[in-house]
């Protein structure tokens, strides 16, 4: 990589201009040590130090996962400092109050915030690590500062010399730590928006990289689990005689409602957990099967429910009325590393390896868990191998700590896919109704109605039970101060928050109490949102006999970067000239800030739908590193693509049906359209890019289906009559 | 228990086995090589793919007894040196193939076992041998990756570390590996 020469300190029209959100990346107050540091290095901040060996150590604040913050976020501090991000010793950080996300209020990896919240944090604080090394260079150079300049962690003289960050170590710490250094000219940049490769591939492509699962500590035993199929059940008596018998198990006890076994290894528990014989008592869910949660849903959609939105007069809603239900099922996230922790106790000590979005939750849960007190709990959170919203429920981790106290040794947890498929916290099942009036072909009127649980309102109980003033994240009481209004956003958002314009726009929601265990998965909401909005747009564009990408621009906003997307994507995938036999659908939306359209090419053979290609325009401000923004979206797409195409989750009885990979299926590459992605230039701040791509996906491909075919598919996953 | 003799990436390994555990618990657990991932149990993913005797196979429904007197391969024992990455490893990193990387493992497995044996894939010939899933939907650069390490092999008449004419029973490639090198 070659640093090209020049002012670092020049010009200070930063992106977002130094600290907007209020956090202090110095001090802390002085009442919390900076986890993952030694008392040689030299600690500006949180979230770097100078070790005595002049190496930079950059505390990850945030669980990479997949969607690539390993290599933005020190991208972004590599910038700041003008040394090569290869050069950066990475770390999973520990908690600690200062890594708590400005907007959420908690450790958390999640909402698509990592880049946008912590964009310029880093650049602060790599900026004032960069100042004080120069300070400290100047004052054993006795020379003024303004001349030298920080480079390849060292600090270089105008004369060429350099000084090595190692030999300034010992003169900063004499130095009072700069907290406001100026930031680089965005037009200085020699990394942030530029292509790299990513910082952890080689340990990807080498098998050495650690998830949880591959953690290990002398004398640990491994721990399965059979859990009540039927969700919220419980093990009413089980048999273990001929659990027992199988070589190597050590212990076999009722647990948290379930049966837990201990081995010596995987394949000792998983075999003697296969031969329990357990009696269960299924619990209030019972009985429910698709049917009657259908049933169940179009009985609340009778209900007034809640208005989240009313624009426009509701005298313009004239002409022929239009209505139509839509629907999507349960989904669970299905993370290819099935959930796992390692946990160990000694009498003043908790540790726990797994692989986590929340390590504060974990430390808050595992502490009531296990009646300890939180500043006991340590969390070496791995690399995630695969997270998708799943890994914000510390179930797993409740479940090893309370194993783990019972057994008194060391406990590696393990899940079986099947109980990941069967006991996830769903993407939940949401029916709506979508309703406009169209007079003289204009429509008049949009509106829209879901009926879906409510997803905070379901796990707070999980949360809350480790609730302690001290460690309560502050977006917890927001969150149930919001419950009391009976209102979450993701029961809406994609559908009530659009900018589509017209004369009158109205928008309600039901919650459906019914206690199935829901969570976030990928884009939350949106991800059934903008399937109902962008498919029954269509439907609209259609009834006025319009072309739907025109119909949406008519609606939307020309100064909106929605409408910037949607312009670029029908330019690129050459709208309306679809490759013979190939028909087009598009959608565009809006979600974390950034804004998706994609186009997606389909034909269709008997029944069966082919997707040939998709081509997505994004977005997502400033792209700190292009090709992580184009291999999310490409990510999205394809988690998309299986969603449309053949997930689903259901009841029976109040079990989940579905069990592994060959029931719960996933799109292989075999299947795997061509997918080509466009980036908006933007300086803006960085926006999200883990979850906007997904939301877009179902309803472009329902769309292409409807060109193809003439069959509108209101459900997903989308099947051919 | 009984006592099973084979080979893991070059070395002979003698260990004291249940017969019936699945080769990868006996690779993670028991020979502590952790880079081979379990992502179902059942044989449906491919996160648990290692090679026997150059072939791929899903080490987690796959009886450690069924081993003896084979040659494994793991991810482990895929890079030439400790200094060198396979081709495939290699392109794998500069297209920034991975996401979180835990079907990986089992992805390069598979497309090392498809190359060494046909290094001039054809579309066809990738989408039967490239069958694992990830979650992350790394295809696209997967698919790309794959075609872009078998332009290398040619030109670098590589073979990999493994080379199925050593063994005893030479592996169903070996003329064609001949014919490359
Ligand atoms: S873990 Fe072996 S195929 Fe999935
Ligand atoms: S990279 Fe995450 S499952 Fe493939």
């Amino acid at each position: 990589m070659s640093l090209s020469r020049r002012e670092f300190f020049k010009g200070g029209a930063a992106i977002g201009g130094g600290i907007a959100i209020g956090l202090t990346l110095t001090g802390c107050g002085g009442q919390t040590a900076y986890p993952g540091a030694s008392a040689s290095d030299l600690r500006p901040n949180a979230f770097l130090q100078v070790r005595p060996d002049g190496v930079v150590v950059f505390q990850l604040p945030r669980a990479e996962m997949g969607q690539g913050v390993y290599t933005g976020l020190t991208t972004v501090v590599a910038e700041e400092l003008s040394m090569p991000a290869s050069a950066i010793v990475v770390e999973h950080a520990y908690y600690h109050p200062a890594f708590r996300d400005a907007e959420f209020g908690m450790m958390m990896t999640g909402g698509s915030v990592s880049l946008r919240n912590n964009y310029t944090i880093l650049r602060q604080s790599a900026a004032n690590l960069g100042e004080w090394m120069r300070q400290a260079a100047a004052t054993q150079l006795n020379t003024d500062a303004a001349g030298l300049r920080v480079e390849n962690a060292a600090v270089v003289s105008p004369d060429g010399s350099a000084i090595g960050f190692a030999a300034l170590v010992e003169t900063a710490k004499t130095l009072t730590a700069p907290e406001d250094a100026e930031l680089k000219n965005p037009a200085d940049f020699q990394q942030i928006g530029k292509e790299s490769v990513r910082l952890d591939a080689l340990a990807k492509v080498t098998g050495t990289a650690t998830f949880g699962i591959d953690c290990n500590v002398p004398g640990a035993v491994t721990a399965v689990m059979r859990r009540c199929p039927h969700l919220g059940g419980r093990v009413k008596r089980f048999d273990d005689n001929a659990a027992k018998a199988i070589k190597g198990v050590q212990d076999i006890f009722e647990i948290n409602g379930a049966v837990a076994v201990v081995a010596s290894g995987y394949w000792p528990a998983r075999k003697a957990a296969d031969a329990l014989e357990i009696e269960w008592d299924k619990g209030a869910l019972a009985g429910l099967d698709e049917a009657k949660l259908l049933a169940h849903h179009r009985e609340l959609l009778l209900e007034d429910g809640r208005n989240v939105a009313e624009i426009g007069d509701e005298k313009s809603a004239i002409g022929e009325r239009v209505e139509v239900e839509y629907r999507v099922p349960m989904l669970s996230h299905s993370p290819m590393e099935p959930p796992n922790a390692l946990v160990s106790i000694s009498s003043d000590k908790v540790e726990v390896w797994t692989g986590s979005q929340v390590p504060d939750t974990v430390i808050g849960v595992v502490a009531a868990a296990i009646d300890c007190p939180r500043e006991q709990v340590v969390v070496h959170n791995q690399m995630l191998g695969g997270g998708f919203g799943r890994r914000l429920v510390p179930d797993y981790i409740v479940e090893a700590a309370k194993i783990a106290k019972q057994v008194g040794k060391p406990v590696k947890l393990v899940w079986s896919r099947e109980d990941d498929v069967q006991h996830d916290y769903y993407r939940p099942a949401a029916t709506a109704l979508l309703s406009a009036t169209v007079d003289n072909g204009r429509v008049t009127s949009f509106g829209g109605k879901t009926v879906v649980p409510s997803i905070m309102g379901r796990l707070m109980p999980i949360f809350a039970e480790a609730a302690m003033p001290e460690w309560l994240p502050p977006a917890i009481p927001r969150s149930l101060a919001g419950l009391a209004r009976h209102f979450d956003t993701s029961m809406t958002e994609g559908l009530g928050d659009t900018n589509y314009r017209f004369p009158y726009i109205k928008i309600d929601t039901v919650r459906d109490e019914t206690p199935i265990p829901v969570g976030f998965w990928r884009s939350v909401g949106h991800s059934q949102n903008a399937f109902f909005t962008e498919s029954f747009m269509d439907e609209l564009a259609h009834k006025v006999g319009q072309d739907p990408v025109a119909f949406r621009l008519q609606h939307i906003p020309e100064e909106s970067n929605r409408y910037r997307v949607l312009k670029m994507v029908a330019e690129k995938a050459q709208w309306g000239q679809a490759p013979a036999g190939q028909f087009q659908g598009v959608a565009a939306h809006d979600a974390f800030h950034s804004s998706v359209a994609q186009v997606v090419n389909a034909s269709v053979k008997g029944n069966a739908i082919q997707v040939h290609k998709v081509v997505c325009a994004v977005h997502c401000g400033l792209a700190v590193n292009p090709d992580v923004v184009r291999s999310q979206m490409e990510s999205a797409i394809i988690f998309g693509l299986t969603a449309a195409l053949k997930s689903k989750i259901t009841l029976d009885d109040g079990r989940v049906v579905q069990s592994n990979f060959h029931d719960y299926t996933m799109l292989k590459l075999a299947e795997t359209p061509e997918i080509e992605v466009h980036i908006v230039p933007s300086s803006e701040p960085p926006t999200g890019v883990g979850e906007p791509g997904l939301p877009p996906l179902a309803p472009a491909l329902a769309n292409a289906v409807f060109a193809a075919t003439g069959q509108r598919l209101r459900e997903l996953p989308l099947k051919l009559a | 228990m009984s006592v099973i003799e084979f080979t893991l990436n070059g070395r002979q390994q003698r260990l004291d086995v249940e017969s019936d555990t699945p080769l990868l618990w006996v690779i993670r657990e028991q020979l502590s090589l952790t880079g081979t991932k379990f992502g179902c149990g059942k044989g449906l993913c491919g996160a648990c793919t290692v090679h026997l005797d150059g072939q791929p196979i899903r080490s987690c429904s796959f009886p450690v007894s069924l081993v003896a007197g084979k040659r494994i391969r793991t991810i482990e024992g895929v890079a030439p040196s400790a200094e060198q990455l396979h081709p495939v490893q290699q392109v794998w990193l500069e297209g920034s193939v991975p996401q979180c990387g835990y079907c990986q493992s089992g992805q390069i497995m598979a497309a090392v076992a498809l190359l060494e044996r046909n290094n001039a894939p054809s579309d066809a010939d990738i989408d039967s041998a490239m069958s694992n899933i990830c979650r992350c939907g790394t295809y696209p650069r997967i698919r790309t990756a794959v075609k872009r390490a078998g332009e290398l092999m040619q030109g670098q008449g590589v073979v990999g570390l493994f080379d199925p004419r050593a063994g005893a029973n030479g592996g169903p490639d070996s003329e064609q590996k001949e014919s490359q090198a």
